[in-house]
């Protein structure tokens, strides 16, 4: 580049280059940050086709709409457990004495121009962010798309789905209505049963002895601000190795562990992409016209000594609901002290074990199976049988206990006896994995013996000869056949390498 | 001649024609699916006008909704239809570059920090031991702000209710709670007067009172005189996880945790029967004074509520 | 129309969209009215409104509240000889011909003594369609339409009184002065423990259950509140009568119409009715989509 477009500004005015002033726009921008070569890499970054790589961009997108509806509630939520009478504009309340943020949480709703929506909003795409991450955890899981290189990435990962659990506990915590304020005092108790330290702990984390006055602004800074930013920072490097480190894909024609077919970043995917943002905004905002969600408002304020039957916590909490009602009543009584594992196990140890499983499955699947190689392309999940097996196993787990947090509305619903529900749900806790395991296994090897299996079909056009003779022969490709091209025709290289260039100063510069 | 069959600046060739076939659109009538385009954008446009107009003139929650979420959904479906159908379709490959270095980089990386580093270290071992204690007295001392500061210790508090001896046993709006007041299967939520409205009372003081037929009750040794008249008081609040046990089903004669079904025999000491709560629900003594109140004649004997580490 | 016009149309509407036009018009247009007032002063359950509480001394039972919230009335005497006959044909074969619940060559014990219960009791099961029951061998009657008039259970309950006069007689609230916050503080604290706060019911213990209350008439509300049909407890002399008249109001009205400003009401049944909604309507239509977004071509 001649330093007199550089350095002088007649020049660069009346030079207008080839790509016209957006092109002159990014040379100034190179100039600055160098950004041309780099840039221009990303705009060619390809991106494969499959639906399955769509589930976490749901994810990904439901943050983006709670952080835009989260503001939003922001500005008219007040974090405060001091008391006033409400005299808002629903009148079943009028005149009851609540805290500040229960009032707030109902004016918002109430008196403020699609407050109501953005609130329902926000708490829809919490259900719809976590649940589109245990989807896309469970499709890197089955496909092997953890395995190294991208160990790294998984493990953040699981990071974000136990902190968006947590943030999603606080956040449903604010309103201080009544279920969720049941919610906390179960969350204290849980804290008051780790031995040594629950006391302790308890009375920190909550400013004192249950309600405390400090827990609603604290959860308010810690949902709004520390774990936001956390899951953002998550988030970012989670998309920075995914850029890196390039994405996986599925075997197929033309595709190898040293390349990536599918449609460039720009405009292929941008435009697909953004759309995508748009979907997601659009269902999630027909969900909140249409679906009522938490309308704390018939619920009324927490009082401590106030209760409704029939509370379940977020589905994202119900594991650890079920494993609570579940667990039998074994407490600990010993040397002058109580261990509460009625409490311990099922809320803490639990969570703790399947977590941290979660955490080490990429170690212990290359401890396992003595795989230290890096791989692009995925699993067939049929092909990895016991993998396959002991994440469908680790998910009836989840399901049943998940299931189990609902035995009293199950019990209602088929006119049961409430105790034996319970006791199938105990039951059934324990040996579904134990069945799911099996056939898991049994289904994965049946369908690894049939021939071409996960492969395109092709139609066979079957003649008889004049002789009486059957042939069968592949039908000719229809075509329309959207998927004709790639079977047919050799996939040209999209990007053009260039060989390595020496500067002046001989360093040795590579794109990436 | 439409749009998308004019390359005039196409995305960089790198050797490709302008006509090959991979930056032709997917759609087989792509004139067709502008349309179909073009008509999602107008629909939704118009929906998010209607946005407007519902907020403007403050309709039904659900408009505000339907017409912002269809707009969406319409401009999201649209633009995903512009690039699956009218836009290069593909495939395109790239190549992956080894993302690990040549042995001779690695070892120049390696070396810079074992090298350089461990020879400081290891010449001044004085001067990283004393930064390291410097460092580590500081994390001990950053504790006591970040975490001392957030709460009082608990202390004795989680050992006692507010119940005394001579309390009386007063419902929600105040009110003393006369023996005559209850019928045999009546329940009521009593609190220490004066305390009916406090965090406290509401959480840790909560107590449930009830009135049952002497014949069925099973009474526990050494609380021969803490039910009179039939009036039986325990803590309100669950031993699982401390929600309050508020359902009393008067025929079975259990008091019901609505949070996780743990049951309570009410007539045999409150020993819970089903569920995971592991503990009976403390009993208060009561009496009846002359004036005919009922009142508690000390604190329970043991905490209320969920297990904790100090409870022996 | 062109295909530049078109494009042009597109891009207009998509600036529209980039401009986030509409979230800068909430943010900037809304008015949020905040109509909370800051007072100290507390308030629970209502004023303890006085009511002189008459019990019969020799039984224990309270026989008035002493004030005008609710009137209870005796049914007329002159039914009694209807009452009987109608006992006679629909309750007799489980309660006896006494109404001492042992019927003809049964044991006692078997069915509930009805004799001394109240007006009110006898009232409450019959009108609730409980009674006579449709199978006298379940643990627990359902609520189903009444197989007897009005004046038909009043019949029955004028005839079993007629056998030991008790109490409480049959109420009529007078709703008119109700609190229905009020109402709706007392029912959080004295009912959805049972009921749920949005009074669906639930599964009790021994495959007993709470019946919802989104289809009970007023009166047959306070005559459960004070008979305690059951497994319900009774609340007597410890909820006044101005407080079961708020929480009737409250029954009627928010409980079995409630306010869904925010769109389907999802039966009631919270998070998990929610988290199906979330995960099958929200995820599961979004997968379908991404499938069609993520698609190979």
């Amino acid at each position: 580049m001649s330093s007199d477009v550089v350095n002088t500004k007649r020049a660069k005015s009346q030079a207008l280059g080839p790509y016209g002033k957006v092109g002159n726009a990014l040379n100034e921008l190179d100039d600055r940050l160098g950004v041309a070569k780099g840039g221009r890499t990303f705009m060619d970054k390809i991106f494969p086709d499959h639906w399955s790589f769509m589930l976490g961009e749901i994810a990904l997108y439901s943050f983006v709409i709670l952080l835009v509806t989260g503001v939003f509630l922001t500005l008219y939520y007040i974090p405060s457990t001091a008391l006033v009478t409400y005299h808002g504009s629903y009148l079943p309340l009028d005149g009851q004495r609540v805290t500040e943020a229960f009032a707030s949480s109902v004016n918002l709703s109430f008196a403020v121009r699609a407050g109501l929506l953005m609130r329902q909003m926000h708490h829809w795409s919490c259900d719809i962010f976590i649940g589109a991450i245990v989807v896309h955890m469970a499709r890197i899981f089955f496909t092997g798309a953890f395995r190294k290189p991208r160990e790294m990435n998984w493990t953040i990962g699981t990071t974000l789905l136990i902190l968006g659990i947590v943030n999603g506990f606080l956040g449903y915590s604010l309103p201080d209505d009544l279920v969720s304020g049941t919610g906390i005092r179960i969350a204290y108790s849980i804290v008051l049963s780790i031995p040594v330290v629950g006391s302790y702990l308890g009375f920190l984390v909550f400013g004192g002895n249950f309600p405390g006055t400090a827990v609603i602004p604290r959860f308010f800074i810690l949902h709004c601000l520390v774990i936001p930013a956390v899951i953002l920072g998550l988030v970012g490097a989670h998309l920075f190795l995914l850029v890196r480190q390039k994405h996986t894909q599925f075997p197929g024609k033309g595709r190898t562990e040293n390349n990536v077919v599918g449609t460039p970043m720009f405009p292929v995917f941008m435009a697909k992409t953004t759309g995508f943002l748009f979907v997601v905004a659009g269902v999630t905002a027909l969900l909140g016209a249409f679906a009522q969600i938490n309308p704390i408002w018939q619920f009324g304020p927490y009082e401590a000594s106030r209760i409704s039957y029939a509370v379940q916590p977020d589905w994202y909490m119900g594991f650890l609901d079920g494993a609570l009602r579940i667990w039998p009543s074994w407490s600990f009584h010993s040397f002058g002290h109580t261990i509460p594992l009625e409490v311990l196990v099922p809320s803490v140890i639990l969570p703790g074990i399947l977590f941290n499983i979660a955490f080490a499955w990429p170690a212990l699947e290359r401890r396992f199976t003595k795989d230290f190689a890096s791989h692009n392309l995925l699993d067939r999940p049929s092909n990895r049988p016991k993998r396959t097996a002991a994440g469908v196993a680790v998910l009836a787990l989840v399901s049943m206990l998940f299931i189990a947090s609902s035995t009293d509305v199950m019990a209602n619903f088929f006119r049961l006896p409430l105790n034996e529900v319970l006791w199938a749900m105990r039951i059934l806790v324990i040996i579904s994995p134990f069945v799911a395991y099996p056939i898991t296994w049994k289904i994965c090897k049946e369908l690894q013996a049939v021939k071409g299996g996960g492969k395109r079909k092709t139609t066979n056009v079957v003649t008889r000869s004049a002789d009486g003779e059957y042939v069968a022969t592949p039908a000719p490709v229809y075509v329309d056949d959207l998927h004709s091209e790639l079977e047919a025709s050799q996939v040209p290289k999209f990007i053009v390498e260039e060989p390595d260039e020496q500067n002046e100063s001989g360093v040795r510069t590579t794109d990436r | 001649m439409s749009e998308h069959d004019d390359h005039r600046t196409p995305v960089s060739l790198n050797g490709l024609a302008a006509n090959d076939p991979h930056f032709q659109p997917a759609a087989r009538n792509p004139l067709l699916v502008e349309r179909v385009i073009a008509l999602t954008f107008v629909v939704g446009t118009l929906l998010l006008v209607g946005f407007v107009y519902c907020f403007w003139v403050n309709a039904e929650p659900w408009t505000l909704g339907a017409t912002m979420g269809g707009g969406l959904f319409l401009l999201g479906v649209g633009l995903v239809a512009w690039g699956k159908y009218l836009m290069p379709k593909g495939p395109f490959v790239e190549e992956r570059h080894v993302l690990a270095n040549s042995e001779a980089d690695r070892n120049a990386f390696a070396a810079a920090i074992v090298e350089r580093g461990g020879s400081v270290v290891k010449r001044r071992r004085l001067l990283a031991g004393l930064l390291g204690g410097g460092l580590g007295v500081f994390t001990i001392a950053a504790m006591f702000p970040l975490l001392r500061s957030l709460g009082p210790l608990p202390k004795g508090t989680l050992f006692h209710t507010d119940w005394r001896s001579g309390t009386y046993a007063v419902d929600i709006t105040g009110r003393r709670v006369h023996v005559g007041d209850l019928a045999v299967g009546s329940i009521v939520t009593v609190y220490p007067e004066g305390k009916q409205e406090t965090d406290r009372g509401q959480a840790v003081d909560q107590t449930v009172l009830l009135r049952i037929s002497n014949e069925a009750f099973t009474t526990q040794k050494g609380r021969e005189t803490w039910g009179p008249h039939g009036y039986i008081a325990y803590s309100k609040v669950c031993t699982h996880l401390g929600c309050p046990v508020g359902l009393y089903e008067q025929q079975l004669q259990l008091l019901v945790c609505p949070c996780h079904q743990s049951m309570f025999d009410v007539t045999n000491g409150a020993i819970p029967n089903f569920g995971p709560a592991p503990r009976p629900l403390p009993q208060l003594p009561l009496y009846v004074d002359a004036s005919g109140y009922i009142r508690s004649q000390k604190d329970y004997d043991q905490p209320v509520g969920p297990g904790f580490w100090e409870r022996s | 129309m062109t295909a530049t016009s078109l494009k042009r149309i597109a891009m207009l509407s998509l600036v529209a969209l980039f401009g986030m036009g509409p979230l800068v018009l909430f943010i900037g247009n809304a008015n949020a009215s905040s109509h909370t007032t800051f007072q100290t002063n507390r308030k629970n359950a209502g004023t303890p409104k006085s009511s002189t509480v008459v019990v019969d001394p020799s039984t224990g039972v309270v026989i008035s509240y002493g004030n005008s919230a609710i009137t209870y009335s005796a049914p007329s005497a002159a039914l009694a000889t209807v009452g009987q006959a109608l006992f006679l044909q629909n309750c007799a074969s489980c309660h006896g011909t006494e109404a001492n619940g042992v019927p003809a060559n049964g044991t006692s014990g078997a069915y509930p003594n009805l004799v001394g219960v109240g007006p009110a009791t006898i009232d409450f099961w019959i009108e609730s369609g409980r009674m006579p029951a449709a199978d006298p061998r379940a643990i627990q009657a359902n609520r189903r339409v009444a197989r007897l008039t009005h004046k038909q259970a009043l019949a029955v309950a004028a005839w079993v009184n007629s056998l030991d006069p008790s109490y409480p007689d049959v109420p009529t609230p007078h709703l008119k002065n109700a609190n229905v916050s009020d109402g709706a503080a007392l029912f959080a604290l004295n009912c959805a423990a049972c009921h749920t706060i949005e009074g669906d019911g639930d599964a009790l213990a021994a495959s007993t259950y709470s019946p919802s209350l989104r289809n009970i008439p007023a009166f047959q509300v306070v005559e459960a509140i004070r008979t305690g049909p059951g497994n319900m407890p009774r609340f007597t002399g410890n909820l006044s009568d101005y407080q079961v008249r708020d929480i009737v109001k409250y029954v009627t009205t928010e409980i079995q119409h409630p306010q869904n400003t925010g769109g389907l009401g999802l039966g009631g049944l919270g998070p998990v009715a929610e988290g199906f909604v979330g995960l099958l309507l929200g995820v599961g239509l979004l997968a379908l989509v991404g499938f069609w977004v993520g698609e190979r071509q």
